[in-house]
């Protein structure tokens, strides 16, 4: 592990992509303790505000503290995303894991069907999968979670196929083993690296889906201060105040940004070759 | 005689994150005109790298010492541009597996001609002309046909005489043979030895000629150097060598060497009196999903066909050696055995019949075990020993093992293997130790048939015969019995009770292994034991360790 760390550190994208998740985190984690305000107290004499020594990134339309919103807002947005995509990574994995694993009509089955749901865009697919179970931030994750999944279970198909062909699984057949003991113990722990790569690049995504979701009205309600939500309150009054959407667009682009280095860095880190 | 090669004081480190790693120590030798010095090592002793350092070809991190001179040529400090002109001009090389040595996108001519228009500034036509004529030089039957084929249409043999025409195409004054019979067959690698020896005499190049195998170094070269760890442990005549072997190393290597004629087992072996295991009756395996469609239009079934109507038995304690050149059949049948494959006709396992995978129950699993031909591969590198030998416990293990904390440890201390093993993931151990590790495996459940598909073609010759000895005794201590699957004909003759030959999914030939060389045997297996080249010294001029 600590090793993989080094290796990570040693490309330029993975080390700075390194930075910026870990300032991420520390957001999330000490958010809430260092805002300087209350993210909901509302302020009507402080509306509209430029950033000053008050208020570090201004104030939104009711007067509250930009980044004391941002700060408490990381926790919804970036905790749901890695969630959502933690989920989906995780069912895909399963699912393409299984599918090379069985072979033959039982693959060609799965796999024609999961391509059939990757046809769909997955902003429309999360669309459709929150109208029909309503609005809120859970159905939001699942639908995030559900839109990634056959991406995911392409990604680890073509992996695991490579690893069905290993004398190890041959011998586990050979010795009797059960199929979920392969899939479980023998193949799914041999495909991770890449499936981690590819999560990594993906909660990137799944934060600007989740940004839009909520942008549309679909993900969290106010007056969370997720910030996708914050980007459309602030759509209506952006010739009053720029800064209200600049800064919450910014945080969005700095996550996905992070986690995108992140990824790239281990990529790099896990395949030595490349 | 001044050598045309000539290396002195020659070292070789490796820049890693742990420091330099020295590849080749104090390497001194020289081939003269007209000579073949072999050069023999096992894997990881610096062979490869040495024919590297002479064609010029190292990576960023190398550094190195000494000098290696082409005649009057300085190489260690000639500029990359005049090393062009050297190479494939002055020294050719020809590699190991001719499949990854061609490019697959040419035509085999294209590939030939660009080497003698590029160095004997011919124009095309002439070097398509003299191209042809190499080949013809080379024994390809069709020269002109095999200038316009690509790699994939030819043989294995046949694109390996096509490199050697390319290494011999510029007349280079010196050739390095980086284990070129390895990849092929024997009959094969026997034809591309002739040819080798023919062309040696004709033009009379300074060949090296690098290898790990003793006995056919022993047959090609005059002189001999043995490589250890980077170092030149003994260096002379092939004769005195291997005579009266000096270093350590070298009577630990020509002792491992196997020789049919030094037996490793009790020669009788259960006789035929004996019960029948395993019978195999008329058991045919064919790859390739039936085609749908095809079946529906009545069209011919194109599936390949891995087995045809294969009939052997198997008795009770006893070690069957099956033979064959790749791509025979012999993999087939042992996956066809362990139901990794479906297969038709019948299997009976101690007298119950078995014609399926269905009929593949817990005690035929765990009485038919499996040891693969790659450690690497056969054990899953994301487990740790413990975890790997708990499971045959696990599933078959009686109730005091799977109980017992010092399982594993007895079952490591079987394959004589330290128990502290057990902790350990398969990439912290090596080669030989892996294959341990699977034999260990394979023997948790106590099974009455292992099946060994070339489990030691993948090891060194001193591991493999530490490894073929621990399945000797185990076999002795524990009657079971053996399908030892190999292509090494002088080492299944060492330790089988009876040889079955395969050749294209056919079973030939099925013999006691006293009768192969005098008794009727089919005309490919005699074909087989000739092509195999002799060991260099019988067994009891060795001095024994």
């Amino acid at each position: 592990m600590i090793e993989l760390l080094r290796r990570v550190l040693r490309s330029p994208q993975g080390a700075l992509g390194l930075v910026l998740v870990g300032l991420i985190l520390l957001v999330v984690v000490l958010g809430p303790w260092i805002a300087p305000y209350d993210p909901e107290s509302l302020a009507p004499l402080q509306r509209y505000k430029p950033p000053s020594a008050l208020f570090w990134l201004g104030t939104d339309q009711y007067g509250r503290d930009i980044l004391s919103r941002l700060l408490h807002g990381a926790r919804a947005t970036v905790v749901m995303a890695v969630f959502a995509t933690a989920l989906g990574t995780l069912a895909g994995a399963v699912i393409g894991t299984i599918s090379a694993f069985l072979g033959g009509r039982s693959d060609e089955a799965i796999m024609r069907t999961v391509d059939a749901v990757m046809a769909i865009p997955s902003l429309l697919l999360a669309l459709l999968i929150v109208n029909l179970l309503g609005k809120s931030s859970w159905n939001a994750l699942l639908a995030i979670a559900i839109a990634f999944t056959p991406g995911m279970a392409r990604v680890t198909r073509s992996v695991a196929l490579a690893v069905r062909k290993q004398d190890y699984v041959n011998a586990a057949i050979a010795r009797g083993e059960s199929a979920r003991f392969i899939v479980w113990r023998e193949m799914l722990p041999n495909v991770v690296a890449p499936i981690i790569v590819e999560m990594t690049i993906r909660v990137a995504f799944a934060v600007m889906l989740f940004a839009t979701l909520s942008f549309l009205g679909l993900g969290a309600q106010p007056p969370a201060s997720e910030w996708g939500l914050m980007v459309a309150e602030a759509r209506r009054f952006m010739h009053l105040s720029p800064w209200m959407i600049l800064w919450p667009s910014l945080a969005v682009a700095f996550v996905a940004i992070g986690f995108n280095l992140l990824g790239d860095g281990l990529r790099d880190a896990l395949n030595p070759r490349t | 005689m001044t050598p045309i090669l000539d290396i002195a004081g020659y070292c070789l480190d490796y820049a890693t994150p742990a420091g330099f790693t020295r590849a080749l120590d104090a390497v001194t030798l020289g081939v003269a005109k007209g000579e073949v010095l072999g050069l023999v090592g096992e894997s990881g002793s610096g062979k490869t790298s040495l024919a590297w350092a002479i064609m010029r070809h190292l990576p960023e991190s190398a550094r190195e010492a000494g000098r290696i001179r082409l005649i009057d040529k300085e190489l260690t400090t000639t500029s990359e541009a005049e090393i062009e002109a050297i190479r494939g001009r002055r020294i050719g090389m020809v590699f190991q597996d001719p499949s990854t040595s061609l490019n697959p996108t040419l035509p085999l001519g294209e590939q030939l001609a660009e080497v003698l228009e590029h160095h004997r500034g011919l124009t095309r036509k002439q070097a398509w002309a003299e191209g042809e004529a190499m080949l013809a030089r080379v024994g390809l039957k069709v020269p002109r046909e095999m200038m316009r084929r690509y790699p994939h249409e030819a043989s294995g043999g046949e694109k390996q005489r096509v490199v050697i025409a390319t290494a011999f195409a510029c007349q280079p004054e010196c050739i390095i043979f980086d284990e070129p019979t390895t990849a092929l067959d024997v009959i094969t690698a026997r034809q591309i030895l002739d040819l080798f020896g023919e062309l040696q005499a004709e033009t009379g190049v300074a060949s090296l000629y690098i290898s790990h195998d003793l006995a056919l170094v022993s047959r090609v070269a005059n002189r001999v150097a043995v490589i250890h760890r980077g170092r030149i442990v003994e260096q002379g005549k092939v004769e005195e060598v291997f005579a009266s072997p000096q270093d350590d190393y070298t009577q630990k290597l020509l002792a491992a060497v196997p020789r049919p004629d030094h037996r490793l087992v009790d020669d009788a072996g259960p006789g035929s009196e004996a019960k029948a295991l395993v019978e195999v009756d008329k058991v045919s395996v064919r790859y390739g999903r039936k085609p749908f469609l095809a079946k529906l239009l009545g069209r011919e079934n194109t599936q390949f066909t891995g087995n045809r109507d294969i009939s052997l038995s198997v008795r009770e304690g006893e070690i069957l050696g099956i033979v064959g050149e790749s791509g025979s059949g012999k993999s087939t049948l042992a996956r066809a055995l362990t139901g990794l494959n479906p297969f038709e006709g019948e299997i009976r396992f101690a007298g119950r019949p078995i014609s399926g995978l269905k009929d593949m129950d817990r005690a035929y699993r765990r009485d038919v075990q499996i040891i693969f031909q790659h450690p690497d591969s056969s054990l899953n590198p994301r487990q740790r020993i413990r975890e790997i030998l708990s499971r045959p416990l696990a599933l078959y293990g009686t109730v005091e093992q799977r109980k017992d904390a010092n399982a594993i440890g007895a079952l490591l201390e079987q394959v004589r293997l330290p128990a502290a093993y057990a902790e350990r993931y398969p990439h912290q151990l090596s080669g030989g130790e892996k294959q341990r590790v699977a034999i260990a495996r394979a023997f948790a459940s106590r099974p009455k048939l292992v099946i060994c598909d070339e489990i030691t073609s993948a090891l060194d010759v001193s591991v493999q015969a530490s490894v073929v000895e621990l399945l000797v005794d185990l076999q002795k201590r524990f009657g079971t019995a053996y399908l030892f699957i190999t292509h090494d004909l002088n080492l299944v003759r060492q330790i089988a009770h009876r040889i079955a030959v395969m050749y294209r999914g056919d079973l030939v030939d099925l013999v006691d292994v006293a009768e192969l060389s005098g008794g009727q045997v089919h005309a490919y297996t005699r074909s087989l034991i000739e092509a195999v080249p002799a060991p260099a010294a019988p067994a009891s001029e060795l001095p024994r360790i």
